[in-house]
């Protein structure tokens, strides 16, 4: 049984990459605004 | 160093977007991929990546907005009067004779759908109503705006009533409609006909077409009655509204009476959504996915389990089963549909400047051009295929063996578009679709906060929806055409 998701992987890794962009995308938008929110306290501390 | 107030709200709704949306997106194809999908030889690259393209043309198309699109431009667009156009489509005689043909069309679906043969393929009323009038009539609102509202049966009918109580001397009052209502009637009705379409057994059978269509029909006219020709077409008639959305994208448009062109799409920006609205459009989105979800293998292979409960244990028989299944499955999908809009929506609200609702209806009319995507899409291998039927059943409208016009011998050229042609023409319209979106989105984010670079934020969440929703499009697609 353990084989099985092994077994299956094209298919499923297939599938991860139809959802892949949204979470691609969803990773850069939150790591744009952590360095924007990071460089407005600093501006603010200046 | 504690975070300024501005950049958490934004990791917020980075994570409330993407809890609901790399969820659905990942659990949708895992289902799809289970068992016996196989790419298609003939494109030479796989269909996993057209959803990555389509999702960095619209990454760069909102960056380009950003940078490039500081101010509202749909909220004054431009507008230049075509009067002569204006003079023939206003012209007493083209108002009158665009309604008689509306009437008339409406009439033969009636009698088609009564008097003629009951196969479906051989009767003109379910091609009529089912691919010229519902899939076929989009692009024509599309191109050259509100043709409908000319055409329309129930107005049409509606109006010339009017005119004769009026010419009789016979006062008639309309209720105020109310506002609560908004377009909830339409989303119904939309909904209904969706039903018909896809879930009813046999909902194509000719009969059942002009049973629904003489059933609707009195109700509009009744509603019409109450709350007035115009009102009750502008809110409540649900095709009225359907197709007035999409005239509402086209350059045609009417300022002041006035007919004109504007830039496409500024007709949205002004489209005065009110209660009701979302759901609409979420019943305009979800039905089509529905619809391409349920032609896939997928689907009928995750449902085979569930259709045998209900025929053992329910003891319901097989049409019955497969109806409860259907029927539950569009009304989850819709919901699903609305649900990912209302994430972007609450990310979007975050900073609490404004309340979820009124964002709701502030950014809806940017799913019109979603919408269309998936109606075109979709359907546009029905429209160009079943669409060719037409042609052999104006001569033979009853299934009758008659040769009204000598076109009765035609037949339907399927070699017209290729599997091919037809992919990338689905995924061109998906992609279209949704970069619209985003511009409609974008440019009302500027009206709605204070500063470009607030609007520019207040949209991460609603770009996420949108790539959201162009995945679901391109794998329901695909899953449709491996069938």
């Amino acid at each position: 049984m353990s084989m099985v998701p092994v077994a299956h992987a094209t298919h499923w890794v297939t599938s991860v990459l139809y959802a892949a962009p949204v979470v691609v995308v969803v990773v850069g938008l939150w790591w744009s605004s952590r360095n924007a929110a990071d460089a407005d306290d600093q501006g603010g501390q200046a | 160093l504690s975070r300024a107030p501005r950049g958490a709200p934004s990791a917020r709704r980075l994570i409330i977007a993407s809890a609901a949306i790399t969820g659905a997106a990942a659990v949708l194809p895992a289902t799809a991929h289970a068992h016996g999908f196989v790419g298609r030889a003939d494109l030479p690259i796989p269909d996993w990546l057209f959803v990555w393209a389509a999702a960095i043309v619209l990454v760069v198309s909102f960056v380009a907005l950003g940078t490039l699109w500081r101010t509202p431009r749909y909220a004054t667009p431009s507008f230049r009067r075509t009067s002569r156009v204006d003079r023939l489509v206003s012209a007493r005689a083209t108002e009158v004779t665009l309604g008689v043909v509306g009437t008339g069309l409406l009439a033969l679906v009636l009698y088609a759908g009564f008097a003629g043969t009951e196969a479906p393929t051989d009767n003109l009323a379910p091609n009529l109503v089912f691919v010229l009038f519902w899939v076929g009539l989009v692009p024509v609102q599309l191109l050259l705006g509100d043709v409908f509202r000319a055409l329309n049966p129930w107005r049409a009918v509606g109006r010339a009533a009017g005119w004769a109580s009026r010419r009789a001397g016979i006062a008639v009052r309309h209720r105020p409609y109310p506002e609560r209502l908004g377009y909830w009637p339409a989303a119904l009705g939309i909904f209904a006909f969706a039903w018909l379409e896809l879930v009813e057994p046999e909902g194509e059978s000719p009969v059942k077409v002009a049973t629904a269509t003489v059933i609707y029909s009195l109700f509009t006219w009744a509603a019409m009655a109450v709350y007035g020709t115009e009102r009750w077409s502008q809110r409540g008639e649900a095709f009225g509204v359907y197709f007035g959305l999409f005239a509402r994208m086209s350059p045609w448009a009417r300022h002041n009476g006035r007919l004109g062109l504007q830039p496409p799409l500024a007709g949205l920006a002004s489209w005065p959504a009110g209660p009701g609205a979302v759901a609409l459009l979420a019943v305009m989105i979800g039905t089509v996915s529905f619809d391409g979800l349920s032609a896939g293998k997928p689907f009928n292979q995750a449902i085979s389990g569930v259709l045998d409960t209900l025929r053992g244990d329910a003891g319901l028989g097989a049409p019955q089963a497969l109806q409860a299944v259907f029927a539950m499955t569009m009304v989850l999908v819709v919901a699903f549909a609305a649900g990912l809009y209302w994430v972007g929506v609450a990310g979007a609200g975050l900073d609490g400047e404004k309340s979820l609702g009124h964002l709701a209806r502030t950014f809806a009319h940017s799913l019109v051009p979603i919408a269309f995507a998936y109606v075109a899409a979709h359907y546009v291998s029905l429209l160009v295929f079943q669409g060719q039927a037409a042609a052999y059943l104006i001569s033979d409208p009853l299934g009758t063996g008659a040769d009204l016009f000598g076109t009765a011998g035609a037949s339907i050229d399927y070699a017209v578009m290729g599997a091919e042609t037809l992919w990338y023409l689905q995924v061109g319209f998906v992609v279209l679709g949704h970069v619209a979106a985003v511009v409609l989105a974008h440019d009302k984010a500027l009206v709605a906060f204070r500063t470009p670079r607030a609007a520019v934020r207040s949209q991460y969440p609603m770009l996420v929806v949108m790539i959201g929703f162009t995945t679901l499009a391109l794998w329901l697609l695909a899953q449709a055409r491996e069938g």
